[in-house]
């Protein structure tokens, strides 16, 4: 594709004009969608607050080693869309496609992992209801910490899932070469959507695994 | 030619996994630094670097800081009754 910037619909004053409206557009749906998620984070800390012991103990429950991992691979997959975008800036839709698809790798590991997670807190009884596997005094109170993980985790995983297609469809359209240095804001609508998602879990990765941890 | 691009989010990258390993530790060691603080300033690190705020529209800057700022009430007006509650008897009312 030539170097030349695409078009600007007959709405906007010009091509920098649309690709900013786009980015702005974008920014306002992530404060949404941080609204969204700010519903969970205020349940959570209310019930945290008003039953400290049943959540740490439920805190414990969980696996740190793959949450851990987990929020290593979403930094190391928000730095390889950063890279893929820097390169989409320069035109080179090669890197970009090997830096998109490390980055949809990296974003289907942390579902693996999550699903491995789930399997074994399935196999643990730790999903709320009939025969839950914590009792005592917390089972209560843990069994709303793990209604709150597992809404939690469940919603961040759909947005992982709509991440990795939107990623894909980046390599996908970086691989017929339609980027260039002067038109490149699907890849950074794109990535802001991907990075506001590794953002989510940085705030959950604590409330989930490490607050209150024994 | 890569060194250019690599440096600045390698440099961002590096600060947000010893952020990561500084969360990680404070927690397995009990140390009084509480996690979710570390988790919000990566947060931060990566909206501003990672996102590219810093050179961001000034419309694309509002919205962020509206997002933050409804949150806040979000938090803080949704907390406020359950975290301030006290259970005092109402004079004449029956159980």
């Amino acid at each position: 594709m030539s170097d030349r910037p695409a078009p600007a619909e007959m709405q906007y004053a010009s091509a920098t004009h649309q690709a900013m409206t786009a980015v702005d557009g974008m920014w306002l749906f992530l404060a949404t969608e941080l609204l969204f998620f700010g519903g969970i984070f205020l349940i959570w800390t209310v019930y945290r607050s008003l039953h400290p012991a049943g959540f740490a103990e439920a805190t414990g429950h969980t696996n740190l080693v793959i949450g851990s991992i987990n929020t290593a691979l979403l930094l190391c997959s928000s730095l390889s869309f950063t890279l893929g975008l820097s390169f989409a800036r320069r035109g080179d839709n090669r890197m970009l496609v090997r830096l998109a698809l490390l980055t949809v790798l990296l974003g289907l590991g942390f579902l693996g992992l999550k699903g491995v997670e789930w399997w074994q807190d399935f196999a643990a009884h730790l999903f709320p209801g009939a025969g839950f596997g914590i009792g005592g005094v917390n089972a209560g109170t843990a069994q709303i910490f793990y209604t709150l993980y597992f809404i939690a985790t469940g919603l961040h995983g759909a947005h992982m899932i709509v991440g990795i297609c939107l990623v894909g469809w980046i390599a996908w359209r970086a691989r017929a070469n339609a980027f260039s240095s002067s038109w490149y804001t699907p890849v950074e609508v794109v990535g802001l959507f991907w990075s506001f998602v590794d953002l989510i879990w940085l705030i959950l990765y604590p409330l989930i695994y490490l607050q209150g941890r024994p | 030619m890569y060194r250019d691009i690599l440096r600045g989010p390698m440099i961002v990258w590096l600060v947000l996994a010893l952020l990561l390993v500084v969360e990680l530790l404070a927690t397995l060691m009990h140390s009084v630094m509480p996690p979710l603080p570390i988790g919000i300033i990566m947060a931060c690190v990566v909206a501003v670097c990672f996102m590219n705020l810093r050179r961001s529209s000034p419309l694309s800057r509002i919205f962020a800081v509206a997002g933050v700022f409804w949150l806040l009430v979000l938090l803080g007006l949704g907390a406020m009754d359950p975290l301030t509650r006290t259970d005092v008897p109402v004079v004449g009312a029956t159980r």
